[in-house]
């Protein structure tokens, strides 16, 4: 027993995140050599293509990351939620999170952590190691643990995330922001990894998401005015993980090296309103205007949507004007599912899947739910606004996330489960089993 | 849930006092039943003819820490706010209670001279008083709280929030829904949701 603590206490382990960064584009840039510390790692072991937890957006997929387990059982369904019992929208925080995070479980195994830019973990909150929050950490105070570290990230300028507002019709001072974010990631990785003993390192890369939605037409059309500013971002990306694979290559035990995204991304075209879609067909009927705009729904309501497609029924059991008694809930979710399946525009299908809330997610949280899960096409960028008066409009961003085509690579192909396919929770519990922790 | 001790440590003037009743009104809401042991209030009462040589002060400390010893393990959440400037006393202290979460109220020696809420630090520096702890008596900041705030440089509300939010993962003190953040940062946060097209 006393050996195996000791073996625990030397593994190491690390781990590289690329937020909204797809294998396609991922792919396509190795082989054209673009990234060629990128490709050496995903040589030496395994490059996969992997789908992600439903609703495809950050807070539930690196939620779903750091804790190995699905929303059912961590409770986080969205950037957005309702206070329980009512039609006014929260913002969970990373203390809505109802499992222990793979920073726990290590601690328990007296293994540290050092966490970098994680998102979905503000406010931060004490870990066994550091912890310095990602997106949508507000203030350098309540984002980093322990507090000593506040006064190193002040002293080296550390920026959480770029305003978007201030860089969306500037893609100069987009790719300027987007160079501050990366160098403020290797200056707190250096730090960090010097001060701190660890057995898991942890930099999640944010950037690639913002760059993504302002500008992926840019990726797309090589003969777009920022194609070449573009590549030369995903250059600097590939140096700095070259840069954190070297350090980590060259402490003892240091095998295990993971990068991943937590959802891919695809070009938007349309931007698609499920709400007015409801509204539309009598489903959603909203009285009034209301600070909160849900609140304003009806007792008739049958259904509502949240960010980015998630489909509640307005039951009886769950909300305050429910009009579903529970024996009505599958017809209704029939009716739902019909509705959008035949859901089209300029003779296309909008809607790729519909996934039952059922079948998705399993655990005490369920209950807090959606009940149906929208998975559109490529190029339809669901939008759960409430105050949208037409189904389907023009994007208003460049870039939309996707389900599928998220990636993993490890240099540990011994521990990639033994099937085709692939999904996000395989990453944590690969990581957690590299380090003996299980 | 069980009684635990939370020992505020700092300097005059940091804000162990503000932040210890802030924390008593935040646990009474809560249901915790909770007791306060201001440093001054306990030098007009449980520790009164004490003086300041190290002797009385650790004298001072040691009771303090046995009244939070007998709060906590009858189930009350003892807060102690006190200077407490000696570590080895602390460790005392803490080697005796079973759930004993330390804070360090952190504040430079400066701003508190300027600060100087009680005007202690322009007698001390004076010559008025002697054994005035950060001027002519020691301060021993801890090396390993559980819990550290910077008054200087945080709002109470943040310092608050570090607090209660340690003791809610630690399941000394009941969560409650949606208290994370401020109207400020709600407002903050649902601006950048719907700057990237998630809102």
């Amino acid at each position: 027993m006393a050996r195996k603590w000791f073996q625990q206490a030397g593994r190491k382990a690390c781990v590289v995140g690329l937020d909204g960064v797809p294998y396609s584009m991922l792919h396509r840039l190795m082989r054209a050599g673009a990234m060629p510390h990128t490709a050496k790692i995903a040589a030496s072991g395994r490059f996969e293509t992997m789908d992600v937890s439903l609703p495809e957006i950050s807070s539930v997929s690196w939620t779903t990351f750091m804790t190995a387990r699905n929303p059912g059982q961590h409770g986080i369904f969205g950037f957005t939620d309702l206070h329980p019992g009512s039609y006014k929208t929260r913002f969970p925080s990373f203390r809505d999170v109802r499992c222990p995070t793979i920073f726990e479980c290590l601690g328990e195994a007296k293994m540290r952590s050092v966490v970098i830019n994680q998102p979905a973990t503000y406010p931060a909150r004490p870990i066994h190691g550091s912890l310095v929050s990602g997106f949508v950490a507000i203030h350098l105070d309540k984002a980093v643990f322990p507090a000593r570290h506040i006064k190193t990230a002040r002293q080296m300028g550390y920026r959480i995330d770029l305003d978007a507002g201030e860089v969306r019709d500037d893609p100069d001072l987009l790719f300027t922001r987007l160079g501050e974010l990366l160098q403020s990631r290797r200056r707190m990785f250096d730090a960090l990894e010097q001060e701190e003993s660890w057995n898991l390192m942890e930099v999640i890369v944010t950037g690639t998401d913002r760059l993504h939605h302002f500008l992926f037409d840019a990726w797309q059309d090589p003969d777009h005015p920022y194609h070449q500013r573009f590549l030369d971002y995903y250059h600097d990306v590939d140096a700095l993980i070259g840069h954190i694979h070297t350090r980590f290559a060259s402490t003892q035990n240091a095998n295990n090296f993971f990068v991943l995204s937590d959802h891919g991304f695809c070009q938007a075209r349309h931007e698609v309103y499920p709400n007015a879609i409801l509204a539309r067909e009598h489903f959603l009927e909203l009285s009034g205007a209301a600070p909160d705009p849900l609140e304003g729904i009806s007792e008739s309501s049958r259904a509502f949507a949240l960010d980015p497609a998630r489909i509640y029924v307005n039951r009886r059991t769950r909300f305050p004007r429910g009009s579903v008694p529970e024996g009505s809930v599958a017809n209704v979710k029939k009716d739902l599912t019909a509705l959008f399946g035949a859901l089209e525009h300029d003779g296309h299908p909008v809607v790729r899947h519909i996934f039952d809330g059922d079948d998705v997610y399993d655990g005490p949280e369920k209950h807090n739910a959606p009940d149906l899960l929208l998975v559109p096409y490529n190029g339809y960028d669901m939008k759960g606004r409430v105050t949208a008066d037409h189904p389907i409009g023009p994007r208003r961003l460049q870039g939309m996330h996707t389900w599928d085509d998220a990636f993993f690579i490890t240099t540990r192909p011994d521990l990639v489960p033994a099937r085709d396919s692939f999904h996000l929770i395989d990453v944590p519990r690969m990581l957690l089993e590299s380090l003996d922790v299980y | 849930m069980k009684g635990f001790t939370l020992w505020f440590t700092g300097l005059s003037g940091a804000g162990k006092s503000t932040l210890a009743r802030r924390t008593e009104e935040i646990l009474l809401e809560r249901g915790l039943n909770v007791e306060v042991l201001d440093g001054d209030e306990v030098r007009e009462n449980l520790s009164k003819g004490l003086g300041f040589s190290k002797e009385d002060r650790d004298t001072n400390i040691r009771r303090i820490g046995y009244v939070c010893k007998l709060l906590a393990s009858n189930g009350a959440v003892a807060i102690s706010a006190a200077i407490s400037p000696y570590s080895e006393v602390r460790a005392q202290v803490r080697a005796q209670i079973e759930r004993f979460i330390e804070v360090y109220v952190e504040c430079p020696i400066d701003v508190l001279t300027q600060r100087d809420v009680k005007g202690l630090y322009k007698k001390a520096i004076a010559g008025e008083i002697a054994n005035f702890t950060g001027i002519s008596d020691p301060y021993e900041a801890p090396e390993k709280p559980e819990i550290v705030v910077h008054s200087s440089t945080e709002t109470v509300e943040q310092s608050l929030a570090k607090i209660i939010g340690t003791l809610e993962v630690l399941e000394l003190v009941p969560r409650i829904e949606g208290a994370e953040y401020s109207s400020e940062e709600e407002e903050k946060i649902k601006k950048r949701l719907s700057d990237l097209g998630y809102i």
